[in-house]
């Protein structure tokens, strides 16, 4: 008899634990986590959580959707651009990884074209999306929305240039004399910053796209074929080298280094884009309306870096993750995102305020160059433009540290390239 | 103790030798040798490491546009001119600073805090400082250059000082760890050895090559080994100077490898890069291997 008990007992626990297994499944089935109360921890992967300034303004935007879910708990994945390619490759690669993740364009179309990223049609519902998004779609799936368009300008330091009675140039030649002016005028002052060394390769094979795309160049012809060795780039090559070896450049200085030194007042050009010149702008010893910028000396408009936030497929809170990304996309996301993102181009249009403009006077330039700007990376090409672009990087250097003609070295680097693509 | 029981506790301790030696046997299989097993597979297969679970073998394909690159020889040839530079002047600079810091000398624990410095900065630190050191336009190093009248040098960027200027910066870093090696060893020479050859009328250098020198060189050779084994696959410090540039001229297979797999995303190529930067230390540690016997068979005629 006992013991009959005792196996009814256990068989009315198991029958017990069975059902409120199958009830909590049932219940949580068509539920998200958010829904049915529980919290929620999203991690959003950003290398600029570490800007100095910008890093805390983009967070402290982001962190209000926490107002209204708070049922939801952001939390920051910070890791230094440098590190930010290959810490999220190799940890998406191995199935982890944060669950949101902003992300450079080569990068994005890296990770999309793995699989990687959900579709974020969801979070675009009624959604005046512009035209910052179209390189998020692929193959007619949005799987990414801008974070932030960066566009490139020629910015300076106006009292530097007054006192060297130097004019804004339009042509590399102005550049080089009116960059020579200021020098003069004040000692110690260089006359123009930029990347041009190989150990910072993915900074400045994007920065280099100015110069290509100022001369007119186009990576790919009408048919898909790589062209490398076309006259447009071998002028660009030669006006690169020319501004190289003129001596107004700090041969050896890392990008962040010319920064501080705009920064700091030391500096008279520049070529950056504007979430560097908002670095450049906040904090430091110059005040945002010393600084100027004018379209770049170049005959044709040049680039933009773009930013794509995408949500992981490997994240157990994808539906937490996109209605994030709607929230952030829109109007309420936006407004945050702008007043922390200088003169950023969003994933909507909200101009920058009019207060704004009157304190940054160099902000409006970047959002009139930003109508023409295009991608750095290369149309049809997109997941291999780093690779493509070591080759024309290697002509450019070999250009500007030999006697080599840009013809001859962007030939090689065409050979190379017809070899491996 | 019955016999039955002696016998048996005799069987166990049979196996204690294996119990003691199992622990470390599983922590290389888990994290030394199936890792590589797998880099081995992985170089013949096309890998990417965006997804590395969808590589396909590809056979030898790897290696057939590995032997096909020119880039591939370029920097074979600067791991080989940079591994023996590094090993022939760190070495020689470890054993004359060990050598000169043996016999005491009033304040001898300062001067060897101070070549040990080197040894000690973290390579990614040490690489930062020397970055400053040899910036262009501000560095301490063009600055005196320019005072005693020899102009500026492009330290980093041009391809006739890159090279060279990274081997600094390594060999700064490598003397110091040669040198404690060698001093241990020398701290082990007998005094009544050296003071029998002296009183037998041999001047430094003969005392030295007759009775330090055979004393020393398994030290030496030790530290000479590793020193070959890490310059074959060190990083840090070439990646944050130059990145492999200019032109090529500091593109070591390490570097190599790394730009091949987290720029072109190509996990089974970098594998392959791999696999010859492993033969190359395998190499390394054969004619050693090599030496060792002959000097042992030398040793015991």
């Amino acid at each position: 008899m006992m013991m009959f008990d005792k196996f009814r007992r256990r068989r009315l626990l198991a029958t017990a634990a069975i059902t409120a297994f199958a009830l909590t499944i049932g219940l949580g089935a068509g539920e998200s986590h958010a829904q049915s109360g529980e919290k929620v921890t999203l991690k959003l992967a950003n290398s600029q959580w570490l800007d100095a300034l910008r890093g805390k303004n983009l967070w402290a935007a982001v962190a209000k959707y926490q107002e209204t879910n708070p049922n939801v708990t952001l939390e920051q994945v910070a890791i230094p651009s440098a590190e930010f390619n290959d810490k999220l490759t190799t940890e998406m690669g191995a199935g982890q990884g944060p669950d949101l993740a902003m992300m450079q364009e080569g990068l994005f179309y890296a990770i999309a074209d793995a699989g990687f990223l959900v579709d974020l049609s969801a979070a675009t519902d009624g959604i005046n999306l512009n035209k910052t998004n179209e390189n998020g779609k692929i193959d007619g799936t949005q799987y990414g929305l801008a974070w932030q368009r960066a566009v490139y300008a020629l910015i300076y330091n106006k009292p530097l240039l007054d006192a060297g009675k130097a004019k804004v140039p339009g042509t590399v030649d102005e550049l080089i004399e009116s960059a020579k002016a200021a020098s003069a005028a004040t000692p110690g002052v260089i006359g123009f910053t930029g990347r041009h060394q190989m150990n910072d390769f993915s900074g400045w094979f994007m920065d280099f796209q100015n110069w290509a795309y100022g001369y007119g160049v186009n990576w790919v012809d009408a048919d898909g074929k790589l062209t490398i060795d076309t006259p447009e780039a071998a002028e660009a090559v030669a006006a690169f080298k020319k501004v190289y070896a003129s001596g107004i450049m700090p041969i050896g200085d890392s990008m962040p280094t010319q920064r501080t030194r705009f920064k700091e007042k030391h500096a008279a050009f520049s070529i950056d884009n504007s979430g560097g010149t908002l670095n450049i702008a906040s904090g430091g010893a110059m005040q945002s309306g010393e600084l100027g910028s004018a379209p770049m000396p170049f005959p044709h408009p040049g680039a933009h870096q773009q930013i794509f936030v995408g949500v992981s497929s490997h994240s157990k809170h994808q539906e937490e993750a996109v209605a994030f990304v709607k929230w952030l996309m829109g109007p309420v996301g936006q407004q945050a995102m702008r007043d922390a993102s200088g003169p950023d181009t969003l994933a909507t249009d909200v101009p920058v305020s009019d207060a704004y403009a009157k304190t940054n006077p160099w902000a409006p330039t970047f959002a009139k160059l930003a109508e023409t700007s295009r991608s750095t990376l290369i149309k049809g090409h997109e997941v291999e433009t780093a690779q493509i672009m070591r080759f024309v990087m290697q002509a450019v250097e070999k250009v500007i540290l030999t006697d080599a003609e840009p013809k001859t070295a962007l030939a090689e680097a065409q050979a190379a390239v017809d070899k491996q693509f | 103790m019955s016999a039955s029981g002696l016998k048996s506790r005799n069987g166990m301790a049979r196996f204690v030798p294996y119990a003691f030696i199992l622990p470390p046997m599983i922590y290389l299989m888990v994290f030394m040798f199936w890792p590589l097993a797998r880099q081995m597979y992985m170089s013949f297969t096309n890998t990417r490491i965006i997804n590395p679970n969808r590589g396909r073998f590809i056979g030898l394909g790897n290696f057939e546009r590995l032997f096909e690159d020119p880039a591939f020889y370029l920097s074979l040839k600067v791991t080989l001119v940079y591994t023996v530079l590094t090993v022939i002047i760190g070495v020689t600079l470890g054993l004359i600073a060990a050598l000169a810091i043996d016999r005491p000398f009033k304040g001898r624990s300062v001067v060897r805090a101070i070549l040990l410095f080197g040894w000690a900065v973290p390579g990614v630190a040490a690489s930062l400082i020397w970055l400053w050191m040899f910036n262009e336009r501000s560095g301490i190093l063009n600055r005196v250059a320019e005072l005693i009248g020899l102009g500026r040098f492009s330290w980093l960027t041009s391809t006739d000082y890159a090279l060279g200027s990274v081997l600094a910066v390594t060999v700064w870093q490598v003397a110091p760890f040669v040198m404690l090696v060698v001093l241990a060893a020398l701290q082990s020479v007998p005094e009544e050895v050296r003071e029998a050859a002296k009183i037998d009328g041999a001047d430094p250098i003969s005392t030295f090559r007759a009775v330090t020198l055979p004393h020393i060189r398994p030290a030496v050779q030790l530290a000479a080994l590793l020193v070959t084994v890490w310059s074959i696959r060190r990083f840090d410090v070439i990646y944050l100077l130059t990145g492999g540039g200019p032109l090529g001229s500091t593109s070591t297979l390490v570097v190599k490898l790394r730009q091949t797999a987290f720029e072109g995303h190509e996990l089974g190529m970098a594998s392959a890069y791999g696999a010859v930067g492993l033969v190359l230390a395998l190499l390394v540690a054969a004619i050693h291997y090599v030496a060792e016997q002959r000097r042992m068979k030398r040793m015991s005629r």
